[in-house]
């Protein structure tokens, strides 16, 4: 009796932990299946020899080109047979790429990725919703908006800097020169906490430094706390009273909304801004220096930018932003010590951040919508590409196709 | 000025003045009207708009409300109402609702004035709009005018309030339409007229403010006295712009004040109404009116011609008789016939001018026969003096002859010279008789009064200084531009001699004759003879030129009967002016060109006949 009563009891309990315990079965990967990509960007050649057309084009390019191309050694030339190889090309509509079957690194599981080009982030997200495709980058704004709909949303570490930079110069083409008093008025009216809870809701970091706090680890140490009372002293001591022109890229409405919020921030400090769109000819490849005062049709004063990580390096993201914001110190003009100190990194990082010419608003992440479909999705980090080569297809395959296509 | 001429103008001048008074009357009635119905126009007008904006009013609470019964937004005030809501989820909605709205304004308010969603201005979220939180009933309110906030600047809004109460939590829904262009080129506007819309967001007038439907208004300035003045005192009011010196280029405006929740002036709508076609119009009656006053004063100068022409006719008929009377022709008779006054006038003129010619033939007749008893007296007497020594002497011849031979030789030879003395002297008379009754006609010519006066003065030069008597000088005043005149110098050759004889025989001891001459005003000569002899009384001068009187012992009295007779031949007048003691002057105006001879003095007629034919004196006394 009590034998029964207690083989009864371990059976319920076995019973009851099997179904309330999550039970993880771990799947292996398998090949075949047609990777649907969707970007916003069309691309006209993917020649890496060609440049691209407009910053837009750039780094949709380089991914592609990442995935056909294989670079063996750091600024030697492409090679041919990269992980996968150009079946179809349609310049600026759509690219097939089959699997390179001897690829060095081995055949990637998918057998072939469709790229469909110059689709809207908003249909992108819908054809996420509607399982029209597997994979596509999306707006961080978009992202919370995208996972209510059910879209699987994976985010990257927060690798790109949107930050305002002051464009006054000397040189031609410059804007005038806005006094320290004036930016740092600017820099202590900016909510930046508004725009990452509102604007980009709750996507991103916001900051006060130029590194991300998993880079440095001394973000925290930098205030993105609003100071009005201060900034309306500062504006008060400047006679006449300032007048900003705020310019930011008019093919991205992320740039829009925060400089029209900053805009609104800086007008209670007692400055005056106001935002023009200008828009944006070079590519990413060319200096920021020069991004900055080429791209504007008109002169502006101030600039939103969105600069990415190069690597996880923090030195070497710094030198970079430093040297793309054409600040100096007295100290080396080129930070190129690998081995320079979270110290070293931290006071130089401050220097700059201190000048106030460059006044760091928030750090995005990257954020890439999958399909249920998609396995073994790991988003890539700063400088690093589409890891789509390691990425398989769960379920049945036509099922998922013929269910897309409804 | 003729009375004809003066009838037409009175004519036309009463016909122009009427016509021109109706003109008048018309033009200003129909302005009247025009300016009535004009503003009755602008008043529909003005109320059609005012519906509209009711209207709007009506249609935007409508909105507002049902944005508020939404699903959605009472979802979102569910989620609000949650301790732990989240407000960012919505920061984005708005705009979507307005545009789906067809609204300009849409905000989400949350329960502490902060901005969620802002359509017109997305970046403000998250600040405060206090007035939303004042106690008031937004449902009883409606809509309502308020000057927005916008990321352009501010703008006039038409903006509703609904409210969704979730538990003790208020979402507050604030929608509303812009108040600008757009809302202008909305409102449907007869042709002629449009609307401007002033936004009262500066306590100055700003031109920039004011704006039209296609955008800022032109000449904007021209506004700002309407607009200065609904600031002071807001209120509809109108004024009217010229916009050019033309009356047609001129608008009216209707400015109604656009009045915010509080009255606080926010707007100032303007109704514009062209007054080019009123204008126009007025312009077109107007030269109605001048082209009916030009043909009726043509019309009317024509009739007051012809009308001034046939009433005058007779009256010149009757001038003309009037004229051929007063120049001697006494037979003018006037032909004008009818009843009224003008033909009583012309007939009693006839009469007037048959009874003239009977009494002058009457009177000349009475002249006739006085003349001719006066020279029958005249003759009697001059011939009875001689006659009287011929009769003595002969009664004495044959007295002596009865008597003896010899005393009869005695008084014969004296009684022969006396008989032969009386016979000449009867042969004198006859002479002068026949020498006045032979007075010629005037051979006219043209005649220098002055070389006539100097002649005469040399004729006599030798008797002015004649031994045994006083020396006469004479003294010449003639006018060196003494026009010439149409005369005959004969005649007045022997006037003159007659008056020089005269001045003489008055200045028995010597004085001086004066001879002076000038320009008559009419154009004729003015001849005056003075002398400083004895003078004459008034009684003298009365009867100077009665034929055979005389002052002198000797002489037949005929020489200024001679002189009058000689100056009457010519057109001209004689007149003496005399004092007793210092002088006489005779005064002769000759006219440049005698008159046309009228009346013939007949020298010879039958005495006897005559004799019968004359009136009883007392009889002809009674007629004249």
């Amino acid at each position: 009796m009590k034998l029964r009563l207690s083989l009864l009891l371990a059976a319920s309990s076995a019973i009851v932990l099997l179904t309330a315990l999550p039970v993880k079965t771990a799947r292996r990967p398998r090949y075949g299946g047609t990777l649907r990509v969707e970007i916003g960007t069309t691309i006209r050649s993917l020649d890496p020899a060609v440049p691209a057309a407009n910053s837009d084009e750039e780094p949709a390019k380089e991914q592609i080109d990442s995935l056909v191309y294989d670079v063996l050694e750091p600024k030697s030339k492409f090679t041919v047979n990269g992980a996968f190889h150009v079946t179809a090309f349609e310049a600026g509509k759509r690219a097939v790429l089959a699997a390179t079957e001897d690829y060095r690194l081995g055949r990637p599981f998918v057998d072939s990725i469709e790229i469909a080009m110059g689709r809207v982030a908003r249909d992108r997200i819908v054809d996420l919703e509607l399982n029209k495709a597997d994979f596509a980058e999306i707006p961080a704004e978009d992202a919370r908006r995208a996972a209510e709909h059910g879209v699987r949303v994976s985010r990257s570490k927060p690798d790109e800097l949107l930050a305002l930079v002051f464009t006054g110069g000397d040189e031609p083409g410059r804007g005038k020169p806005v006094s320290a008093k004036a930016r740092e008025a600017i820099a202590l009216s900016i909510d930046r906490a508004a725009i990452v809870n509102f604007i980009l809701q709750k996507e991103g970091e916001p900051t006060g430094g130029l590194l991300p706090q998993w880079s440095s680890g001394t973000a925290f140490l930098f205030s993105t706390a609003t100071d009005t009372v201060h900034a309306k002293e500062l504006s008060a001591q400047i006679v006449p009273a300032p007048k900003i022109v705020l310019g930011y890229d008019s093919g991205d409405s992320l740039e829009q909304a925060v400089a029209d919020r900053i805009a609104v921030n800086v007008r209670e400090a007692g400055v005056m801004v106001t935002t023009r769109a200008i828009p944006q000819p070079l590519g990413l490849a060319a200096p920021l220096d020069e991004r900055i005062w080429k791209r504007t049709t008109a002169t502006v004063d101030a600039l939103l930018v969105r600069l990415s990580m190069p690597s996880p390096k923090p030195a070497e993201t710094l030198e970079l932003f430093s040297n793309e914001f054409g600040i100096t110190t007295s100290m080396n003009s080129i930070f190129v010590l690998p081995s320079a100190s979270a110290q070293e990194i931290y006071e130089r990082e401050r220097w700059v951040v201190g000048t106030f010419r460059v006044v760091p608003l928030v750090w995005l992440p990257r954020v890439y919508g999958l399909s249920g479909r998609v396995r073994d999705w790991t988003p890539p980090g700063p400088g690093e590409s589409w890891p789509l080569a390691d990425v398989w297809l769960d379920g049945p395959v036509e099922a998922a196709v013929e269910e897309g296509k409804k | 000025m003729t009375f004809r001429t003066k009838l037409f103008l009175i004519f036309t001048l009463a016909l122009v003045v009427s016509v021109g008074l109706v003109a008048a009357a018309v033009t200003e009635v129909t302005r009247r009207a025009f300016d009535q119905m004009n503003a009755q126009h602008s008043d529909a007008l003005v109320a059609q708009f005012q519906r509209e904006v009711v209207q709007r009013s009506e249609d935007v609470v409508h909105r507002v409300q049902g944005i508020a019964d939404a699903e959605g937004t009472v979802r979102m005030a569910i989620d609000l109402s949650r301790p732990k809501g989240d407000v960012s989820v919505y920061v984005n909605d708005a705009a979507g609702v307005a545009k789906a709205h067809q609204l300009d304004f849409l905000d989400f308010i949350s329960n502490d004035g902060s901005i969620i969603s802002s359509a017109e201005w997305p970046a403000r979220f998250g600040y405060k709009i206090d007035w939303v939180l004042q106690p008031e009933d937004w449902v009883a309110r409606g809509s309502f005018l308020m000057k927005a906030d916008t990321q352009e600047g501010p703008a006039l809004a038409l903006l509703s309030v609904s409210r969704v109460r979730v538990g003790d939590k208020d979402l507050y829904i604030v929608g509303g339409e812009r108040l600008g262009r757009e809302f202008l080129a909305s409102l449907v506007l007869p042709t002629g007229m449009r609307a401007l819309l002033y936004r009262n967001l500066d306590p100055t007038f700003q031109a920039a403010d004011l704006i039209d439907s296609t955008g800022p208004a032109t000449q904007a300035d021209q506004f700002a006295a309407i607009v200065q003045k609904e600031q002071q005192e807001p209120g509809e009011q109108i004024a009217k712009i010229n916009w050019t010196a033309d009356a047609a280029n001129a608008e009216v405006f209707h400015a109604m004040p656009l009045l915010g929740r509080q009255k606080e002036l926010l707007g100032i709508l303007l109704i514009g109404s062209s007054q080019h076609d009123v204008v126009t119009l007025q312009r077109q009656i107007m030269l109605l009116s001048v082209g009916v006053v030009a043909i009726g004063l043509l019309v009317g100068a024509l009739l007051g011609w012809w009308g001034a022409a046939r009433v005058t006719r007779p009256v010149r008929h009757l001038a003309e008789g009037a004229r051929e009377v007063a120049g001697g022709n006494w037979n003018a008779r006037v032909n004008v016939r009818g009843r009224n006054e003008i033909g009583q006038l012309a007939k009693a003129f006839n009469q007037m001018t048959e009874q003239l010619v009977d009494q002058r033939e009457r009177l000349i007749q009475a002249e006739r026969v006085a003349a001719w008893r006066e020279v029958a007296r005249r003759l009697a007497h001059e011939l009875k003096n001689p006659l009287f020594p011929l009769q003595t002497t002969v009664e004495n011849l044959q007295r002596a002859k009865e008597r003896s031979y010899g005393e009869f030789e005695e008084v014969f030879h004296e009684s022969t010279g006396i008989l032969l003395a009386e016979i000449e002297n009867l042969k004198n008379i006859v002479g002068r008789f026949s020498e006045f009754s032979k007075m010629p006609h005037p051979e006219l010519g043209s005649v220098q009064l002055n070389e006539v006066v100097r002649s005469v003065v040399k004729l006599f030069e030798a008797q002015f200084g004649a031994v045994g008597r006083p020396p006469i000088t004479p003294e010449l005043h003639l006018d060196d531009h003494l026009p010439l005149i149409q005369a005959d110098a004969t005649l007045l050759h022997r006037a003159m001699e007659n008056l020089v004889l005269n001045a003489m025989d008055a200045m028995p001891s010597g004085g001086v004759l004066m001879l002076r001459t000038s320009p008559a005003a009419d154009g004729g000569v003015h001849l005056e003879i003075s002398d400083t002899g004895t003078g004459l009384t008034s009684e003298e001068c009365e009867r100077l030129f009665t034929p055979y009187y005389t002052t002198k012992q000797h002489g037949t009295g005929l020489g200024l009967a001679i002189v009058q007779s000689v100056v009457s031949d010519h057109g001209g007048r004689i007149w003496v002016e005399s004092e007793a003691g210092v002088g006489t002057s005779f005064h002769i105006e000759l006219p440049k060109h005698p008159p046309r001879r009228s009346v013939s003095f007949p020298i010879s007629f039958d005495y006897e006949k005559e004799k019968e034919k004359e009136p009883e004196p007392e009889k002809h006394k009674q007629e004249a």
